[in-house]
């Protein structure tokens, strides 16, 4: 009985990306020596996700209500707009301070191998608030991939007849790298991106 | 199965957080899957060499049997970068792509594919309007693939004709023909399809059929895929 529930629960831990057997194992051991409360505030969160997580009507990203919180927001810049691909990106974006207006997650990038086309992502709500709401910057944080590049690339089309900016984020190498690794397409972004020292 | 060849990037797939597995046409071990540890987070070594079309110096590693073989260096000989900056082109270079990947066998050498491949994305990123690339890469793919039409005479008997039927990829006479799409070729198209299959792939520029016999071509080209070949290609217009 006991082994019953344990492996049933190092099996469910194995389901998670990059969680081994063994890492697995580790976690359910962990688990059962939990203080009771903890363990189950754990196992009541994975249940209130599942049952209450829903798309945010405006934007796209997850939420528990109509609208999230950064949508609900009024101390926030609502004249930009950040387009991201996925709703775990808006965290990265927030957790750099960099940014103070709104969302709008795409949920994928285009990507024509795949039959990612753009009827399949959020580009029409986007081009819709940008219609409507009165938005003076939208700001492309897609991935600095081909799917993102051709994404944005149609963003900007899709937006070519509305008064409105449409910058992307910079292309460049990491902080705290070394420009010997650089490959050639990142060096020449760099330089493209190059700007004045101040 | 594994060592060190030439690749060019067909498509990649995430796995898990980081990882990707990346589908390559190899110059000497066909089409290869190979998994890439961690290509997505910032600092990767493999930087931007595993975008689509990337034609690169690829070293895989793993037992002889491994179906998934690790790629352990990835150094670009040409990034393909401006094709891939250009929406239409892009999509027919994505085009090729699903071709190679539904049309080739997975095993032995590739030389020639590996050649075709990257004529046609040299084509397309000099001019990614191009018809003749396109056309000519999917004739000279059936033919590598063993799907070449045949368009010399009735394929039954011999006999003198010239109406294509693209569900037998040939031509048939009167007296053999069968139900079915058929589609009458004239006789400049058929000597265009001949030269434009023998030809040497760096003396194709030579070749410049007229904008009628060009969309008689694409007609035929699309019926034989249509009806002939039967490939659904996912990648269209967006
Ligand atoms: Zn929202
Ligand atoms: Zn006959």
């Amino acid at each position: 009985m006991a082994r019953g529930v344990i492996e049933n629960l190092i099996e469910q831990l194995t389901k998670l990306p990059g969680v081994g057997r063994k890492s697995a194992q580790r976690l359910a051991f962990f688990i059962l020596n939990m203080k009771d409360e903890d363990a189950l505030a754990l196992a009541g969160a994975i249940t209130a996700l599942k049952q209450n997580a829903r798309f945010c009507q405006k934007c796209f990203n997850i939420t528990d209500s109509d609208t999230c919180e950064i949508c609900r927001d009024s101390l926030r810049d609502r004249k930009r707009i950040c387009v991201v691909e996925e709703p775990s990106n808006i965290l990265v974006v927030e957790r750099s301070g960099g940014f103070n207006g709104l969302y709008h997650v795409l949920q994928g990038a285009l990507s024509p191998i795949d039959g990612i086309t753009p009827a399949m992502l959020r580009i029409k709500e986007l081009v819709d608030r940008v219609h409507n709401d009165g938005v003076d910057e939208v700001v492309i944080a897609t991935n600095p991939n081909t799917r993102g590049e051709v994404t944005a690339r149609h963003i900007k089309e899709a937006l070519g007849s509305f008064n409105v900016a449409v910058t992307r984020i910079a292309y460049g190498l990491p902080l705290g790298g070394d420009i010997e690794f650089a490959d050639e397409i990142t060096m020449k972004k760099s330089l493209e991106g190059r700007t004045r020292l101040e | 199965m594994t060592g060190r060849t030439e690749g060019i990037v067909l498509r990649s797939r995430t796995l898990g957080e980081a990882d990707l597995i990346i589908e390559y046409l190899t110059k000497d071990f066909g089409t290869r899957s190979a998994f890439a540890k961690s290509p997505r987070k910032i600092k990767s070594r493999f930087g931007g060499s595993l975008e689509p079309f990337t034609h690169a110096r690829i070293a895989l590693t793993g037992k002889e049997d491994a179906n998934l073989p690790r790629l352990t260096q990835s150094d670009i000989i040409r990034s393909f970068h401006p094709l891939r900056e250009n929406t239409p082109g892009f999509i027919k270079a994505c085009q090729f792509a699903e071709l190679v990947m539904k049309l080739l066998p997975s095993e032995g050498r590739s030389h020639n594919a590996f050649a075709l491949m990257l004529w046609g994305l040299d084509g397309l990123e000099k001019d990614p309007a191009s018809v003749l690339v396109p056309l000519v890469f999917k004739l000279r793919l059936l033919e590598l693939a063993g799907y070449a039409p045949a368009l010399n005479g009735c394929t039954r008997c011999g006999g003198q004709t010239d109406v294509f039927y693209p569900r037998d990829g040939a031509l048939l006479c009167g007296g053999c023909k069968k139900e079915g799409p058929a589609l009458g070729l004239s006789a400049a198209l058929i000597a265009l399809h001949k030269s434009l299959s023998v030809f040497p792939l760096e003396k194709l520029s030579r070749i410049k059929p007229s904008g009628a016999l060009l969309t008689e071509l694409e007609r035929f080209v699309e019926l034989h895929f249509s009806e002939g070949v039967n490939v659904h290609i996912r990648s269209v217009k967006f």
